[in-house]
């Protein structure tokens, strides 16, 4: 499904001295099977912004549509259910969402309400289990009883079990340990890859947008600061700065390195190894030269 | 969420209501709520009116939005006024309507408490709009300090209160972020049969319940760890004090009760 923003403004508590603008004039484009990092400062509007991706606020200016599913400040779509199945959200922290007794009843809850036959949910469960990394002999323990990391695997098999169409994390690896995080990135990226997802991550970490994403949206102030290819968008050091961002620790290093030895490499989201090749053979082409 | 309801909320400012000593305004409104039901002419209402708008005016809070943030009490308010309308049945007969018969005593009683109720609810509000909770608890918990000597656990009470009002915007938030992600999952709070309704609370109270004891065990531990160990022989960072303004207010109040009985008839 298509994601198009239109001139989309949304403010807190209206006309009250709490007013609050979130976002201001967003237009955007996140085409399907793309996957899409947003970055921004604290309060840029990506939560917000996250919000209208299933019709959890409407816009106060402006429209949002999904697909077929058009979201204004006046009409909303009647079949919200089902956009909210075809849309899934892992919220920051999503283990406080749990609830259930057993964590196999948690992973079912979502399916559940969207009414997938419970045999359905069962083969999703088997399906699903390996892919987040859980143990079978978890189902059916209380999910209060797992470690942080499981109960946020837990959670995330719960959005997951839905099989939604565009799938939306706001920062899913905050608070996990390095290596956690690096398995669990890898997960949603080799997801999308095999379901062709839409996917939205919403992150802090530029080094995750440009290893995943292959379209970077930047948000400062509740609009639109930057957009397009990581490789174009997080070269831009100064135009980064000034939002109190940074670019990514490559760059960093490429950077430096031109202004120490002269020699320009060109970015390409290479990884280290490839930039490790990379300098063997300016080193070699340098010796040869001189 | 609760974007219409604002008792409990407060407006940071700086007037001289913002300004006075938590005791101050909360003797003053102690007391106003008392004489309100003193009132029972036309110019005793006038000028208790009078004391409350003056007030409300002086906070410089937009008075659209105070207005309009008492909404839900517009509603119990008319509905007070109906029920006078139709309970009483004092002086003349003004209208019959389908048998019910309006009397003029009616009208008057309906207006007379309508009014009491709003203006009850106004001055009350008005507490809560510029003072923060910190400054409430301490307020009371230095009024109440008499109560030491029967050995009334004051401090105690007092930080029970600021704890659990430092932690209702807290859990409002949890609570809207749970609810937010359960809708995703497919919950619906707001249609469907009551049964369903009911028991679409379950995915929320119980995260709720569990952050919320997760929390207090959280901070009694920082408590303890920064050698929180009662209020005996606390001192404290903002000292009450009740200065000029406060006396000021105090007097106006006087006169303002004053002419209250002067203008009520006995």
């Amino acid at each position: 499904m298509d994601i198009t923003f239109n001139n989309v403004s949304y403010i807190y508590q209206a006309k009250t001295p709490f007013e609050h603008k979130a976002i201001a004039d967003l237009s955007l484009f996140i085409p399907s099977g793309s996957f899409t990092a947003v970055i921004g400062h604290t309060g840029s509007g990506k939560s917000t912004l996250i919000q209208h991706l299933n019709g959890l606020v409407r816009p106060t200016k402006g429209e949002v549509i999904i697909g077929d599913y058009h979201l204004t400040q006046d009409q909303k779509p009647d079949e919200l259910k089902s956009l909210r199945s075809r849309v899934g959200v892992v919220f920051q922290y999503p283990e406080h969402q749990l609830f259930e007794e057993t964590v196999k009843k948690d992973i079912a809850f979502g399916p559940h309400n969207f009414g997938v036959p419970q045999a359905e949910i069962n083969k999703r469960i088997e399906q699903l289990t390996p892919v987040v990394g859980l143990s079978d002999e978890l189902l059916e323990r209380s999910p209060f009883d797992l470690s942080g990391g499981q109960m946020r695997r837990v959670a995330i098999a719960g959005v997951l079990a839905t099989e939604p169409e565009v799938l939306v994390l706001d920062e899913p690896t905050a608070g996990l340990d390095p290596r956690g995080q690096r398995e669990m990135m890898d997960m949603f990226y080799n997801l999308h890859h095999q379901e062709g997802m839409t996917t939205i991550l919403v992150t802090h970490s530029m080094e995750d947008a440009v290893k995943y994403a292959d379209n970077v949206v930047i948000l400062n102030d509740g609009t639109k600061y930057m957009e397009g290819k990581p490789e174009e968008v997080l070269t831009q050091r100064d135009a980064l700065h000034k939002v109190q961002l940074d670019v990514p620790e490559m760059v960093q290093f490429i950077n430096k390195f031109s202004e120490q030895f002269g020699y320009d490499i060109p970015y390409r989201r290479q990884s280290p190894a490839e930039l490790a090749s990379d300098i063997r053979q300016i080193l070699k082409g340098g010796l040869t030269n001189e | 969420m609760n974007n219409m309801l604002i008792i409990g909320q407060y407006v940071p400012g700086n007037s001289l209501v913002h300004r006075l000593d938590p005791r101050t305004k909360m003797t003053v409104i102690f007391f106003f709520v008392f004489i309100v039901f003193l009132a029972n002419t036309v110019i005793s209402y006038s000028v208790l009116t009078a004391f409350a708008l003056a007030s409300m005016i002086t906070t410089r809070i937009p008075i659209r939005f105070i207005l309009k943030g008492l909404t839900p009490v517009w509603f119990l308010i008319g509905f007070t006024f109906i029920l006078h309308l139709i309970v009483t049945n004092q002086g003349t007969v003004l209208v019959d309507i389908f048998g019910f018969s309006i009397y003029s005593g009616a009208i008057i009683q309906g207006f007379a408490i309508s009014m009491r109720f709003f203006l009850l609810i106004l001055v009350t509000s008005l507490l809560t709009l510029t003072t923060t909770p910190i400054e409430i608890t301490d307020g009371i918990e230095d009024m109440l300090h008499p109560l030491k000597k029967i050995r009334f656990p004051v401090h105690e009470l007092a930080l029970m209160m600021s704890i659990s009002l430092r932690f209702i915007p807290t859990l409002m938030q949890e609570t809207e972020k749970i609810s937010r992600a359960q809708a995703s999952r497919g919950v619906d709070f707001r249609t469907g049969p009551l049964k369903e309704r009911m028991k679409a609370v379950v995915p929320l109270l119980v995260p709720l319940f569990v952050s919320a004891f997760k929390r207090a065990e959280e901070l009694a531990m920082a408590m303890e760890a920064r050698g929180y160990q009662g209020g005996e022989g606390r001192t404290k960072l903002r000292e009450l004090k009740l200065e000029k303004r406060d006396l000021l207010i105090f007097l106006l109040f006087i006169l303002t009760t004053a002419a209250l009985f002067f203008t009520r008839s006995y």
